[in-house]
């Protein structure tokens, strides 16, 4: 995918480290998408 | 290379069972060769083909039964561990997924017929919560067209398949070299597609920290979800301002974005 931006000509592309698993897991904000609309909740300090 | 042949003559539902055994458990020892040149050997009526095929089923659907259950328990995790275990890119998983979600369970059928794809699309069906019942029959059904073709290949080929064999035997101690090295070469190719795969990956990577302080400091990233539908409703959470993107839809949803934007990509 970073690859197919890149051959679109969109020079700053870069993959997230760890993906999803590694934001979810260290405890940073997400929001839940309810299919319609996006609800933002605040993650456990 | 006689002794090889001498053994698999003799217990050929065996030898076919452990190799198709080894290659569902995600080792990379490919069985299709074996079911063909099992098949030319049943031509000549040293096997019985109707064992052989019987033999292929029984080790797939052990294996595959119990990669079912360990999809349904484990979900996503073990289909990571299995594209580490076969070798093949990480994008086998992706691909696999998306097949999975346009045909569905007859797609197993297909999935038997490539390499990797096999391996993964019986965890991902127990992922996705299928029935026993109907994964059981399509794999059934996938396993049997796919050592089926192999063993007819081997039956309607089966004179050249001899005279490749005898060529082998000139070669005495030395061919089983060749068939290592075939093997050695097959694995390598596999490692090699994987680096790539990895070496593009990591190109210039960003940290959670980093990305976490680039929305906090109001930079406004183009955070880019890649992950399937299928993949989202599982677990709906997404990192703030994220837009899911589909990889058939790139142009139509990236049109009017600047190229010196900064873009962020995630999947799971």
């Amino acid at each position: 995918m970073a690859r197919m931006l890149m051959d679109r000509g969109f020079r700053r592309v870069r993959p997230l480290a760890g993906g999803l698993d590694a934001w979810v897991s260290a405890g940073y904000d997400v929001e839940v998408e309810d299919f319609g609309e996006a609800l933002a909740i605040k993650a456990p300090e | 290379m006689q002794d090889i042949l001498r053994a698999l003559a003799e217990h050929g539902p065996w030898i076919v069972f452990f190799n198709v055994f080894l290659e569902q458990v995600g080792i990379p020892v490919p069985a299709l060769p074996t079911l063909i040149v099992a098949g030319a050997l049943a031509a000549r009526g040293e096997l019985s083909a109707p064992a052989l095929l019987a033999a292929a089923l029984l080790a797939t659907l052990t294996v595959d039964t119990a990669w079912f259950f360990l999809g349904r328990r484990h979900g996503q995790r073990i289909l990571k561990t299995l594209c580490r275990v076969s070798l093949s890119p990480d994008s086998c998983v992706r691909q696999t997924r998306g097949v999975f979600e346009r045909w569905g369970m007859p797609s197993l059928i297909v999935a038997r017929f490539i390499t990797g794809f096999s391996t993964v699309a019986p965890p991902l069906a127990g992922a996705m919560g299928a029935r026993l019942g109907p994964f059981l029959f399509y794999d059934t059904l996938g396993t049997f067209l796919w050592a089926g073709s192999g063993l007819l290949v081997g039956h309607v080929f089966h004179r050249a398949i001899d005279r490749i064999l005898e060529s082998l035997e000139h070669l005495g101690s030395r061919a089983l070299f060749v068939l290592g090295g075939a093997l050695v070469l097959f694995v390598l190719l596999k490692w090699y597609q994987r680096r790539r795969f990895y070496r593009t990956l990591r190109m210039a990577r960003i940290g959670i920290e980093e990305l976490r302080d680039l929305i906090g400091r109001g930079a406004q990233p183009l955070v880019l979800d890649v992950r399937s539908e299928v993949e989202r409703r599982r677990q709906p959470q997404r990192i703030p301002g994220a837009r899911p993107i589909e990889t058939e839809a790139v142009d139509r949803d990236l049109s009017g974005v600047p190229a010196g934007s900064e873009i962020i990509l995630y999947c799971t």
